[in-house]
Order: structure tokens, then sequence, then C-alpha cells
């Protein structure tokens, strides 16, 4: 029931729900003075219920109630529409003087959230209770709220007319978005729209599209004549004495086998057309999905699993090539067939066509349900191998853990459960399986028998041949053959229109990061790097970076400290430009990121992450990554540089040593050489080094330093770590903590303020003293 | 293996967890929230009477003990203490500290499912609980189904909102069947 939720819009976030009237007008608050109106759905002594939260000029109502459907009076029994009025019963009001509170916060519980705020005397006060499902509104409110105390009035979101009820629900049905992201009804999607739009990629070969449907209509042609010829004919003309042409047996038998070969040939024909455009279809399909996922930006990614994303379009290519080039086809040729076929029966004998065409229907829908039974196994069956499989690949990727505590018998056990529970699955399964369709097989007999019958009694009176009857039952058995396929039709279908839904989704997806449409080009970049006053939330409402600000000149190496999770990594991102700050500006030699071309952009800046990544291929390759037409010398220097080139040498295939995917493993710190040893190759004039010596030993720690350091001349580099030491050179270090940046200056400066820094060095030195190092 | 351990290895001699019991602490209500009073020893092993003006509670096994092993913690969640056992602080003390938690854990429970309809590997469903009709929406029906021990089910919504069925066994056979498919 849609209709019975509401959610906050923060593009209007006063609008007060039409039911809340009546009770506001009672209590003498008029509704043009609410600025502020949320709803949740446990009261304050969480219990479920309707309950908003309201904000005027001076005060924070909260009142709880339950919002109750009557009849409405003026209703009478012809009113079709709108005969039920929504009512609020209130049961309490509680008002807090605004002013009074600050620090309005939602507490996340493990289910559920507290909205609370702090009064004038510091205490916490619990305003409302609410379910996850108002969490991001209250989240929203909490916002606005802190707006109010601040500048007095409220800005509501840029995105005007934009409500998080359109977010979530299909305006036309009213039922809930399953992906808000996607905003698809699987009920009201555009289907026609979606199948022409698809189409595209297989109308391509039009003239192997109009062979094969050519091929497929000769072949059934020969199909519906071929039972008359061995049959009817061959009784009634060739075997009876009466007949035109009596005794000709072979002359016959020629035909039939000329039928036969023609009927091979059209079929051959056919495969060969299907397999060139098959892979054709599929490969195009594939390519324009794989490359429309590529331009996407890195939050696309991280929304989706990236695993299932290449299945999926390997799946998607081959159902959506089935549907146009197998499925279709198949259907028109067969629905044509089977008119062809009744047409031709109902002329012999009209009669016995309404016996055998009675339990058709009989038959179609008994194997429906039969199918939905069944899939119901297959799903069960399906749940149970998936769990099977995850324990499994649990299990034997964590065996020397297994190993070390002789856990074996135990895991055996914890395996074989599951095992057995598929087992039974499966034997569910097949025993439904063998039990239900000869049933329907016996049905299809019987069917079958009265026809015979019948037939065969009609043949005994004379009103009919004994080739017709012969004719009759095999094309009847021939508008059997395809009624399975037309049971499955349905759920192919939409399993096809789902594929197809996926691709245009894809194709149309907007990357939230792109190029402008007139980038600005830098010829010589001096390496100036600013933040200015710089927003950024992963998720909304809940910001990540919060207001940050501060410029590094030109050839100065900037540290930025933190502990994990305060959001120093995510600088560093929004500076390449995987993502964009939701409000301020990142700028490069004064020109904002999101003006300046894609590959100024790369080409000046350059990271190596605390994620080093390196492709299957040789080191060489990977390191040559960046800039492919680097010379082996440059190749050589940059890994001497990254400190890499020492055990590189090493291995038996130095440079040419494949790596990656079933080849040879680096460890964490060789890995991270060499992906400093790609950084470097690029020779950017920004260097951002995210961690990028955390896996090493101090010492070849220490040696990287010293080479990178010679490198940082010239360069402004900018390396974020939470090792202290790693940080000693930097001219300049900003401290980032909860997304904000409480602390700059240099070394010195921070250590004499005795604020979050020093307290970092200090735990740190003294970590150090406690094992007997002494800087 | 208790027997065997001899004083010196066992871990408590290494490491001291604080543990909060009736003769150090005292709550009492504040407000909406718990106020507690408690002596407990800090890092340097000196004791020192202090008083919280809110804690915040937090179960260290969810599932197995709802009412035991209970780490206080104070409003930078940072851990004060373990509460070994609730109701070993006194009738008055437990029945405050267990509705704060049964606040915090809000979970409804699911005594009939009247329907579950699966599209797209997105499913629907419609249940009776303890607080009523609710209606609810999962994504991959499959990984929001938390099974813990034999027949105990935790549901997770797309929301983040958590409902149990503490046995499966209990429920009837219509609501049985509609779940099944995904166990």
């Amino acid at each position: 029931m849609a209709e019975t939720q509401w959610y906050f819009d923060a593009s209007a976030p006063g609008t007060v729900p039409p039911e809340l009237l009546p009770v506001l007008e009672e209590k003498g608050v008029p509704a043009d003075h609410i600025l502020l109106c949320a709803k949740s759905d446990l009261n304050r002594e969480m219990v479920r219920s309707d309950c908003w939260v309201l904000a005027t000029d001076e005060d924070l109502i909260v009142l709880s109630g339950s919002v109750i459907l009557t009849r409405r009076p003026d209703a009478t029994i012809f009113t079709t529409k709108n005969r039920l009025e929504r009512k609020f019963e209130l049961l309490t009001w509680d008002v807090f003087e605004r002013k009074t509170l600050s620090d309005f916060r939602v507490e996340e519980q493990i289910a559920s959230a507290r909205f609370t705020a702090k009064t004038a005397d510091g205490d916490w006060l619990l305003i409302a209770n609410l379910s996850n499902t108002y969490k991001s509104d209250f989240f929203a409110l909490a916002r606005f709220l802190g707006q109010l105390a601040s500048d007095g009035k409220i800005t509501p979101d840029e995105h005007a007319g934009h409500s998080r009820r359109d977010d979530m629900f299909c305006p036309k049905c009213g039922s809930r978005y399953i992906d808000e992201e996607r905003k698809l009804c699987p009920k009201c999607m555009d289907k026609s729209r979606i199948i022409a739009r698809t189409g595209q990629f297989v109308l391509k070969y039009k003239l192997q599209i109009v062979l094969l449907i050519l091929m497929l209509l000769l072949t059934s042609a020969l199909g519906v004549l071929s039972p008359y010829i061995s049959s009817g004919f061959f009784y009634d003309q060739v075997l009876e004495k009466t007949g035109r042409f009596y005794g000709r047996v072979l002359m016959v038998l020629m035909i039939i086998i000329g039928t036969r070969l023609l009927s091979t040939v059209f079929n051959l024909f056919h495969s060969l057309v299907t397999t060139t455009i098959a892979a054709n279809v599929i490969y195009d399909l594939k390519k324009v999905i794989f490359s429309s996922i590529e331009r996407l930006s890195l939050s696309f990614f991280t929304n989706r699993q990236t695993g299932g994303l290449m299945t999926q379009v390997t799946r998607d290519a081959n159902t959506i090539y089935w549907f146009f080039c197998d499925g279709v086809p198949y259907y028109l040729v067969n629905i044509v067939q089977i008119a062809v076929m009744l047409v031709i029966m109902l002329l012999m004998n009209p009669l016995l066509t309404l016996l055998s065409v009675l339990t058709v229907p009989l038959l179609f829908f008994s194997m429906r349900f039969l199918f939905g039974r069944m899939d119901k196994h297959h799903i069960k069956r399906w749940t149970r191998s998936r769990q099977m499989n995850a324990i499994l690949s649990d299990i034997l990727s964590g065996m020397r853990v297994v190993k070390a505590f002789s856990k074996e018998k135990d895991e055996t056990v914890r395996f074989d459960r599951s095992s057995r529970a598929l087992a039974a699955a499966e034997t569910d399964a097949s025993t439904f399986g063998t039990v239900a369709f000869p049933t329907v097989n016996l049905l299809v007999y019987v069917s079958n028998l009265v026809v015979l019958g019948v037939g065969g009694w009609m043949v005994i009176q004379g009103k009919m041949t004994y080739g017709i009857l012969l004719t009759f039952t095999a094309y009847m058995n021939m508008i059997l053959s395809p009624l399975n396929a037309f049971v499955n039709m349905v759920y192919e279908f939409t399993d096809s229109l789902n594929a197809m839904s996926r691709l245009c989704e894809i194709m149309d997806a907007k990357p939230d990061v792109a190029e402008a449409e007139n980038p600005v080009h830098l010829e010589e970049c001096s390496g100036r790097v600013e933040f200015r006053n710089v927003d950024f939330s992963y998720e909304k409402n809940r910001k990540v970076i919060d207001n940050v600000s501060f410029s590094v000149e030109p050839g100065e190496a900037l540290g930025i400290v933190g502990h994990t999770g305060a959001g120093k990594s995510t600088l560093a991102n929004l500076l390449i430009r995987l993502y964009d700050a939701s409000a301020g500006k990142i700028l490069i030699d004064g020109v904002d990121v999101k003006d300046l071309a894609y590959d100024d952009l790369r080409n000046n800046v350059a990271i190596v992450s605390q994620e080093t990544y390196l492709f299957m291929g040789t080191i060489l390759d990977n390191i040559r990554y960046a800039k492919p037409e680097a010379t082996e010398e440059e190749v050589i220097e940059a890994a001497k540089i990254a400190g890499a080139h020492d055990f590189i040498i090493q291995l038996p295939d130095a440079y040419s040593t494949m790596i990656g995917f079933g080849h040879k493993d680096l460890s964490g710190g060789e890995r991270q050489r060499v992906s400093i040893a790609r950084a470097i190759l690029r020779n950017p004039k920004i260097l951002i080094l995210d961690e990028a010596t955390a896996a090493m030993d101090t010492e070849t720690e220490r040696k990287i330093q010293t080479a990178l350091e010679r490198l940082s001349v010239g360069r402004t580099t900018i390396s974020i770590a939470h090792r202290l030491s790693t940080l000693r050179d930097a001219d300049k270090l900003i401290v980032i903590e909860n997304g904000k940046v409480p602390e700059a200056g240099t070394h010195q400066e921070l250590i004499a303020k005795k604020g979050i820094y020093y307290n970092l060095y200090r735990l740190q030195m003294e970590a150090m003293k406690n094992i007997g190092i002494e800087e | 293996m208790a027997e065997k351990t001899n004083e010196k290895t066992a871990l408590k001699e290494v490491v001291a967890v604080r543990y909060i019991t009736k003769d150090n602490a005292k709550f009492e209500k504040n407000g909406d929230f718990i106020r507690m009073t408690a002596s407990l020893p800090d890092d340097e092993g000196t004791t020192e009477e202090k008083t919280y003006d809110r804690i915040f509670l937090h179960r260290a096994f969810p599932f197995d003990f709802p009412y035991a092993y209970i780490s206080v913690l104070d409003g930078d969640s940072k851990e004060i203490g373990i509460i070994q056992e609730i109701d070993a602080l006194g009738e008055e003390n437990a029945a405050m500290l267990r509705a704060e938690l049964d606040r915090k854990y809000y979970t409804p429970v699911i005594r009939q499912i009247l329907s579950v309809k699966d599209k797209f590997g997105y499913s629907y469903w419609k249940v009776r609980t303890d607080e009523g009709e609710i209606e609810f929406t999962c994504r991959d029906t499959f990984s929001s189904l938390l099974k813990v021990g034999g027949t105990r089910i935790f549901v997770n919504d797309i929301d983040g909102n958590r409902f149990e069925i503490p046995d499966l066994e209990a429920l009837d056979r219509r609501s049985f069947k509609k779940i099944e498919l995904f166990l």
C-alpha cells in the first residue's frame, strides 16, 4: 500500500500531508508556519505508529497517532474514486522550544535510529524514533535544522520538484522500484520501446533474418506436406485399387525421399545462416555493453558488484540474441504452421478436429501448472547449490587455517550437511519430474486414443478413408509437440525483456563524472593544487569531506595525516576526478579540474594508491601501462627509482616475467614498487602517494623515500600516510579528521600547537621508544 | 581444557576486562536515557568514581545472549566496561537496561508470512508481526536472509530494517512454504 506512505521532500521540506491539517487547525498552528515536516514510523516509546516531526519558527513539534482510512461522508454507492478519506487520530503532541536545542543528530542503531538533540543545559534529548526506512529523511531534517539554527533560514535542495517519493515509487502503478538507481518498474516498463531499441542490433543483418525466416517457413511447409504424402496420399491413392496412382510405390518413395532431402538442405542452410549471425550479433552486443560500461564513472562500479557485472554482460548478450534470432522466428513459424495444419484438419474432418483440439487447453494449463511447480523445485535446488559452493570455496581458501587448527573433520561435517541438503533438493526435483511429465504424456495418449477410436469407427462406417485418419493423427502429434515451447514462452520472454532493459539502461547511464564540453588545455603545468571549500559525500546527506580548503605550491611536498577512514584517500580520488566534489572547487594551476581536459589531467597527475592492481601480462607491460611508448632505458630508470629493479632482476625472466592471474605472484611490497615505477614513468607534475609504501619493510621504505625525494624536485607531491615517519620531509602537513581539516602547518608548528598531530606524533614516538629505537 | 590451564597462563592474568557489577556501579534514569555512576579501574590501574550522563549499550553476542555480555559505552563509543549478566544487577536495574536494549535492537517478530512475491531477484514481502502488518522489499532474497542456528532467521530489507523469525518450525505450514524456497 504505497499510498499510506509519505516521504520527506527535500525540495519543499515544509510540505504537510493533508491528513494533518485538521489537527494543526485544532491546535492553532497555521500550516503555512510549518518550515519542516518529516514522518517517522515509530513513536517515542518505540511503538509502531504514524509520527511526524514539525518545525516552526519557535517550536519543534512531535506528534504521534495513527492514520485511519474511513469512508467519505459524501460518498454514495456510485462514487468509485476517492471513496475513502484519510483521517489522523492524534495520540500525543509534544512541543519543544526549538531555539534551545542544538546539535541535531540521527543516531543509528541496529535496525532503527533515534533523532536526538542537545538541550540548553547540555543534556541529550530524544526527539523521535524511526525505522531505517526513514533514516535518510531524518539525515536531511537534521541538516535543515542545523541551517535554521545557524542562518535562520532553509536552503532547499537544488533539484527542486524532486522528492524522495519520486525516487522510490513508480508514478504509474505506485509499487516500489526494485532499485532506486534504476527506476524501473517491472509492471510498467515500456516493452515495445525497449524491444525496438535492442532490435536494431539484429536488424543490421536484415538479409540474413529474411533468409532465416524463409528457410524456417519452407521447412515447416515441407513438414506439413510430408505426413500427407506418407500416409493419406500413400494409402488412399497408391495402395487402394481405386486410387489414381495405384501401384506406383516406387514413385511415392522417391517423393518421400525427395522431400526429406529438400528439408535437410533447408535445415542445413538455416543452421549456417544462424551461426554466422549469432557470432556477429553477440560480438556487437558485447562490444557495445563493454564500452558503455567503461565510460561510466567509478561510483557505478562501487554500487554494483563488478564480478557479477561481467557475467551479466555475457549472459545478457546471449539472451538478447536468442530472443531475436531463435525465439521470435521459432514462435512465428510455429504459429503459422499450427494455423495451416488446423485449417487442413478442419477441411478433412471438422468433428475429429474439434475432438483433438478439445484437450489442448487442458494440456496447456496442466503443463503450465507443472512447470510452475518445477520452477519452485529448481529455485530450491539453485539456492542450495549456491550455499554448498559458498561453503566449499570458504573451506578450500581457508585450508591453511583448517589444517593449522586440525579442524578437517568438522569441516567435512559442515560440507556434508549442505551437500546432503542439496542432494535432497535434487531428489525432490527429479522425483517431481519423473512423476509429473509421464502424467502429461498419458493425457496426450488418452486424447490420441479418443481420436483414434472415433476416427476408426468413422472409417468402418465408410465416412472417412484410412489414409485421412492416419494423416490426421500425424498432424495432431505435430500440433502438440510445440505446446511445450509455448508454455515456457512467457518465462523466456520476461527473461529476455529484463536483459534488454538492462542493456538499454547501461547504454543510457550517464557518467556522474564527465569531461567538460569545451575542456581547457594546459600547455605547461606548474603543479599548483588548491582545494577551495570542498564538500563530498558518497551517500546522500552524509558528508565524508566537509568544507576542506588547502593549497600546495609548485614543487612543494604536502603530507596528509589522519586516522583510517578520516577521508584522506577520498581527497586523492577527488583530485584525479574518480569522483566529483559536491560543492566547492578543486583547482590545478587555477583551473577547475572539472573544466580540465581528461588527457591533460591524467598526464599531469599520477597516483600510487594503496590498492595496487597489476594486470595480467609481463612486468614490463605493467610498468609501461601508463606510457606505452617509453623506451627500455626509461623503464629500467623508473624501476630503479621505485626500488623495483633489484628484485625484478633476480627473477628468472626479469622484466619479462608474467604476472597476474595464474602466473607468478608478487608480494605486497613488490607490487607496490612496480606500481610506483608505473607512476614515475609517466613523469607527472603532480604525484600522489596514497599509502604507497605501507606494505614495505622499513629499510626498503627508506630507500624509496630517498629516491622519491630526489624525484620530487620541481614536482608537487602529495603523500598520504598514517606512519608519520613517512611524512617527516613534507613542507606542509594537513591533519584530517571526520572530513574536516582542524590543523595545518609545518611539522614544527603542529608540534608547538600540541593538538591532534602532536598526540599522534607522541604516540608513535613512544611506540618506537618501547622497542628501543630513538630518533 | 579448563583444568589443564594453570593459573599463570590463563588469559585473565594477561588482560584485565572491566566487569560492571552490582557492587561497583549504579544506574538511574536521566530523561530518556540512562546515567551510570561507576568505580572502575582506568588504564593506569587507579580506581575512581565517575558519572556517565548517558551510556550506550551494545550486545557482544546479540543472537545468543541478548541480555548478557553487554558492553557499556560512553558517548565517544569507548567501552567503559562489560556487564556479564543483566539480571545480576538487581530487578530494577535489569528492567531498565532490558528496556533500553529492546529499543536499540528494535526487530519486529514475524508471526505469519502473508505473501512473498519474487520478481527479478527482488522480493516483495507482506508479513504479520507483533507490531501489526508490515510490507517490505528485499534485494537479493537469498543473502537478505541470515540464518542463525538451525531454525532462526533474520530478514534484512532494502532500507536496512530487520525482522526476526524466531523459529521456522513454529511458523504455520503456509507461511513456511512461502519462505522455504529461499532457504
